[in-house]
């Protein structure tokens, strides 16, 4: 039997760690509690955050857009500033879990799992996307791949929380494009997946390409080789099966239940080619 | 608070209730239902209110909980058991082992061979090996921790293969023919040596995975010892009577005192065709007299411990001449059956009657075999053995096809077995056959004509095709085991009429059947009628809600009985309306008349002036069995061969292949389907539309996949069952055949629609892209491997 | 934990361990057994309610998250003894065979046509998938939302 605490403010959460070292977080539960079900934890006092409202915004800054750690994968799905601005992660929210699921969880849950199956997690490597950390003395940014470390691992510190996510939305013409490959069509591991953004110059190639793969190792996999390939052309199929043929070089994910290396080595490539297609993300 | 459960004088009572429902239906339910017509069912309203109780909803203060330790390992012998330290715990009522099941300690249909609790060997990792009863679930947890198992680990037997070697371990030392449960053949003609005559052979291996049923509600129950000493239990089941019989027989007790009542069930599929809570409920409930004790699986629990279907390896050889005309069929089907007995020899049997499919072939051998293995349990799943043989059956004959360069649904309509002439069994059906006219439907569908149009217009990194295949599936239980239901209806004190159900409704419908039948015979409309679930007690033995039967035999027993009612009531009415003869009277909702002299007596009234003994009949039906004898072997007959009765159905599957991903999203289905006259257009529909999504499951996404005998996929989020965004808008065609043996001309339609999805969607794949599939589920990985890289030369075939 | 909220319109108090599942405390404390468990992990959707007005699994919620929400069960969607327009669409399309399932994807469809109250098949295809059913293959369950839809919209619940 655990105690559940539900602080309302950040304040009250600070005060009842204090009072608490050894608790666990949990925001919407679509984690935490399936693992504590199958044993791997049993945490004696589990600390709420879904009502600690002040984390749930997403607003607009000077700095760029800053999404709330508990803002709801649905309130992300359904929210103006982040369909327009970051079509890569409305579609991967889209895809996510279920409705029910959508309802429950949260973007800093997403971030926190650190699953290499994260769905947020390669759209917000793909954007530049930086975390912000708060304790009860202060708070700090690291962009996203420095935060998570591993399956399951992250750079949290002790009395740490995650309090958000800031992106700096791309800014002139620009190709956003979210695929993930899964078994079923919902309430589904990604497989493997790939994010990418792809920023245009005023010749209409290549200025910019920000690519993300999912699935594809223990942590979200970039390319700075591939995102080469593809600078300055025009995303031509052949311009893209040079880039998949340097991801399924370096890529080395795994066998699993789910599929083979040898699969999420083929498809991480082949995903590249959805990029030719016109009006792709 | 929940009241406290109790059984005695709490019948499993339907009624149609007439608050709470919209106008339309409240029209409808004056009127006596007319068949054919659609009619929302009787059980609706209960369920969409969250007011229908099934056998894991009673709670109640003092219900106690029981819960089982499983073995964990796949082949062990039990040196001991402690229990000392979970018998200790605060909140722990009992913990029993076999030392305390009085009886046989053995369960099963046809070979008992399965435990209550496990008494000398571990045989797979789910078995039962203690029960602990304990007064909350916490405490049975805890409790269940600290038992303590001293496990001698014996080589497990893993592979059908490997189990027939001669050295291979046993999982049944007394079992006289070792690791083979059950084997057949069937060999018409020259058998495969005709083969070696044939212009064309073409070849076929396959393997097809476990599949789980995955009802939503899993394996529940609860049970109690009356002080009169009786057992009384609640439970989510398909086989009320038969459950008794086991039950009794396992522990020891005169079948008299145990009585068992089956609720609806949240899906059953077969997975609950025989013993799961049962027996164990029963052992609890004797440890704790006049105590309620429950037992709710968790689904990790079912995935370990309940059947599954079998997973099966399939070697098929077809040859034919050039015009496409059948000559030799050689098929041998390798059933993975488990470690027990669980029915798995007449899934066997019925896969080898089904295994040549509805096609005449002279010259057939036709092999089976149900093996034992330390694997998880294989049984009774929807289908039972036909879509494994449907998977090979259909899957040939499209090679034949290509070979051949004919159309496939010309080359099947050119080989059916027409009325009369035997199927590749050797044996003739006995029934209405509207297959060919299936297969014109289909070809005439507008997914078949336009397939060529269709499959040109896929987009960039798409590739479209459209498969069929053509199945029969058998109803009932063959020629030897009496298939056999008896139907109670009475009229109630208050002139309404109450039905008692001796099949169990897992949701397939046959309770609301049951009234619109009874309604159609008496000419009373649903207000007025009740239904009684099965209750051991209360309702008459009427054998096992499966294969495909329910309507098909307790209706015509139930016809037989409301005619008997019918009669009573209107000779009874002859008299008190002083009329010469029945004849000269009319049944009408809730009153007699006599039109001749316009005078009315109500039901109600007739009721008040009959004794108890008079509102009451009883009515009888044996299906019929089949005359035909394909093989003299007794023990198959036994098992089920031949069948007489048979449904018909003809699919289709239209397919669009990614060749970036592998991923296959199926664009449509069709059912055109003969299962004789419709009595409920909207039930057959529900039956075809639920078959076949989980027969799509069984082809794309399901695989309950088994290592060294131990569940790889151990719950949902690993075991995939097909989604509302997987699942396709699903066509359902009817050709409805006359078939004199079923009520009001029906057949059933509970499994037919099963057999053909997987065979359909292979055919599909390979017509989208060559790749023949061979290993099931059909995972983008299998169809990427087939397909090779895209924009390069085409892949392996 | 001495717990307050409302339920089917009504405030409740319970006292309850602040760990307990919702679904337990449902079924179990108050007698609501038509909120259904089928898995315990989120994936198969046969536990929804509506908290807030929005479709959530309530085997992943533990009782000390109610505190001042306002929750709709299966049981409460009825109103005064007529059925929900959504559950006489249940009824007449056949969208329910064995009825586990069913509680819970009346829910999902109530959340669904809440925020869509015309959706496309396709529309409700997604907004039902994290509802599994095992017996109907959704089809006629996509029936009965849709017969639903075209009806008068529902009207809010408490």
């Amino acid at each position: 039997m655990s105690r559940v605490l539900l602080p309302r403010t950040l304040d009250e959460l600070w005060e009842l760690w204090r009072g608490h070292p050894d608790l666990a977080l949990f925001a919407g539960g679509t984690d935490l509690l399936v693992r504590r079900r199958r044993g791997l934890l049993d945490p004696p006092v589990l600390l709420c955050l879904e009502r600690v409202g002040e984390l749930a915004v997403v607003e607009e800054h000077e700095a760029g857009l800053f999404l709330g750690a508990l803002a709801t994968l649905q309130e992300l799905l359904e929210h103006p500033l982040v369909r327009d601005r970051l079509p890569v992660l409305t579609q991967a929210l889209a895809v996510l879990g279920s409705p029910p699921i959508r309802h429950m969880g949260t973007l800093g849950g997403n971030l926190v799992t650190a699953s290499p199956a994260g769905d947020t997690l390669p759209p917000l490597y793909a954007l530049g996307a930086e975390v912000e950390l708060r304790s009860a003395g202060g708070n700090r940014r690291l962009p996203v791949e420095e935060f998570i470390l591993g399956p399951g691992r992250t750079a949290l510190g002790p009395g740490e929380i995650l309090a958000g996510v800031w992106i700096r939305p791309p800014d002139g013409p620009v190709r956003q494009h979210y695929e993930k490959v899964s078994l079923r069509k919902a309430l589904a591991i990604a497989v493997v997946s790939l994010a990418a953004v792809i920023e245009l110059n005023s010749l209409g190639r290549v200025g910019r390409a920000r690519l993300a793969w999912g699935s594809l190792g223990p942590t979200v996999v970039r390319s700075p080789r591939a995102e080469e390939a593809l600078l300055g052309g025009s995303l031509r199929p052949s311009e893209l099966r040079a880039a998949a043929e340097i991801i399924r070089e370096e890529a080395s994910p795994i066998d699993d239940l789910r599929a083979t290396a040898a699969y999420r080595r083929e498809v991480a490539g082949n995903l590249l080619l959805r990029l030719a297609r016109p009006g792709a993300g | 608070m929940a009241s406290a459960p109790c059984l005695s004088g709490r019948p499993a009572l339907m009624k149609h209730p007439g608050q709470g429902r919209g106008r339309t239906a409240m029209e409808r339910l004056k009127h006596p239902p007319s068949l054919g017509t659609v009619l929302a069912r009787a059980d609706g309203p209960a369920k969409v209110t969250g007011a229908e109780k099934y056998a894991a909803d009673h709670y109640g203060p003092g219900v106690l909980w029981a819960g089982v330790k499983r073995a964990g390992t796949p082949h062990a012998r039990l040196k001991a058991l402690d229990t000392g330290r979970a018998a200790d715990l605060d909140g722990v009522e009992a913990v029993l082992t076999h030392a305390q099941v009085r009886g046989t300690n053995r369960q099963g249909v046809i070979r008992k061979d399965q435990p209550v609790l496990v008494d000398d060997k571990v045989r797979h990792c789910g078995d039962a090996v203690a029960l602990v009863v304990a007064r909350d679930r916490q405490v049975l947890a805890a409790a269940l921790e600290r038992i303590e198992l001293e496990l001698e680990p014996l080589e497990p037997v893993l592979d059908p293969t490997r189990a027939l070697e001669p050295d291979a371990p046993l999982v049944h030392e007394d079992n006289p023919t070792g690791n083979l449960l059950l084997a057949g053949e069937l060999v018409r003609g020259r058998g495969r040596e005709a083969l070696a005559d044939c212009p064309l052979v073409v070849e076929l291996d396959l393997e097809l995975a476990r599949q789980e049923h995955a009802y939503l509600e899993t394996e529940a129950g609860w049970a109690i010892l009356t002080p009169a000493g009786a057992l009384e239990i609640v439970a989510s089941t398909q086989t009320p009577f038969r459950d008794r019989a086991e039950v009794a027989e396992a522990l020891g007790l005169k079948p008299e005192l145990v009585r068992v009542i089956a609720p609806y069930l949240g899906g059953g599929f077969g997975g609950k065709d025989g013993i799961t809570v049962q027996s164990l409920l029963g052992l609890a409930a004797l440890a704790c007299p006049g105590r309620p004790v429950k037992m709710w699986w968790s689904r990790e629990e079912s995935f370990l411990a309940g059947p599954k279907r079998h997973p099966a390896r399939l070697h098929y050889r077809l040859g034919a001449d050039r015009d496409g005309r059948l000559l030799a069929l050689e098929a041998d089907l390798a059933y993975d059956t488990g470690p027990y007995d669980h029915l798995g020899g007449v899934v066997m049997t019925l896969g080898l009657e089904h295994a040549g499919g509805p096609y005449h072939i002279e010259h057939t051998s036709l092999r089976a075999r149900a093996v034992y293995t330390n694997n998880p349990v294989s049984g009774a799943f929807r289908g039972f053995g036909v879509p494994q043989a449907a998977a090979a059956m259909e899957q040939v004959m499209d090679l034949l096809a290509r070979r051949l360069g004919r159309e496939p649904l010309e080359l099947r309509r050119r080989n059916l077995a027409r009325p009369g002439r035997r199927v590749a069994s050797g044996a003739r059906p006995e029934c209405s056959q509207g297959l060919d006219e299936c297969l014109q439907r289909l070809a005439g569908h507008r997914f078949w004509r336009g397939r060529q149009a269709w499959k040109a217009r896929a987009g960039p990194f798409k590739r479209r095709g459209v498969g069929v295949a053509a199945v029969m599936h058998g109803l009932g239980y063959g020629p030897v085991v009496p298939d056999v239901a008896n139907a109670k209806i009475e009229l109630t004190v208050r002139g309404g009429i109450r039905v008692y159900s001796g099949v169990a409704d897992m949701g397939q419908g046959n309770a609301s059947t049951c009234l619109q039948i009874a309604g159609q015979v008496l000419n009373q409309g649903l207000e007025d009628m009740e239904l009684v679930l099965p209750d051991t007690e209360r309702t008459l033995p009427s054998g096992s809600a499966s294969a495909s039967r329910t309507t098909f035999t307790y209706g015509q027993a139930l016809i037989a009985a409301a005619g008997q009612l019918r009669r009573r009531i209107l000779e009874r009415a002859a008299d008190l309306l002083f009329a010469d003869s029945a004849g000269e009277l009319s049944l009408l909702p809730g009153r007699v008349r006599h039109p001749a002299s316009g005078r009315e007596l109500p039901l109600a009234r007739l009721a008040g002036l009959m004794q108890d003994s008079e509102r009451v009949a009883v009515g009888r039906h044996r299906a019929p069995v089949s005359r035909e004898r394909p093989t003299d072997d007794e023990t198959l007959r036994l098992h089920g061969l031949p069948h007489a009765v048979f449904s018909f159905a003809a699919q289709l599957a239209a397919v669009e292949l990614d060749e970036l991903t592998g991923q296959v999203e199926l664009k449509g289905f069709v059912t055109v389907c003969d299962c004789g006259r419709l009595l409920n257009r909207q039930l057959a529909e529900q039956q075809v539309q639920g078959a076949v999504a989980q027969g799509l499951g069984y082809a794309l996404w399901e695989d309950l996949a088994v290592a060294d005998g131990r569940v790889l996929t151990p719950d949902l989020s690993t075991y995939l069952l097909p989604t509302s965004l997987d699942v396709p808008e699903m066509d359902s065609l009817w050709v409805q055949t006359h078939e004199p043996s079923g009520p009001f001309g029906l057949k059933g339609v509970g499994e037919v629609g099963i057999d053909g999805p997987l065979p359909a969607v292979a055919n599909a794949v390979a017509d989208a892209c060559g790749l023949g599939p061979r290993r099931f589920p059909l995972t983008p990985e299998r169809v990427l491997a087939g397909l090779g890289r895209p924009g390069e030369p085409g892949g392996k075939p | 934990m001495k717990l307050h909220f409302t339920l089917n319109g009504r405030p409740v108090e319970v006292e309850v361990p602040s760990d307990r599942r919702v679904v337990d405390l449902l079924r179990e404390e108050l007698g609501l057994t038509g909120t259904k468990e089928g898995c315990g992990q989120g994936e198969c959707g046969a536990c929804t309610i509506l908290v807030d007005g929005v479709s959530r699994l309530s085997c992943l919620m533990l009782a000390a998250q109610l505190e001042g929400r306002s929750l709709v069960t299966i049981e409460g969607l009825a109103a005064g003894g007529d059925l929900h327009p959504v559950q006489e669409a249940f009824v007449e399309e056949g969208a329910v065979q064995c009825g586990f399932c069913t509680p819970g994807m009346i829910l999902a469809a109530v959340d669904l046509l809440g925020r869509d109250p015309r959706p496309g098949r396709g529309d409700i295809r997604q907004g039902l998938s994290g509802n599994l059913c095992r017996c109907s293959g959704y089809q006629k369950v996509v029936d009965a939302v849709e017969r639903a839809a075209q009806g008068p919209l529902p009207e809010e619940k408490p």
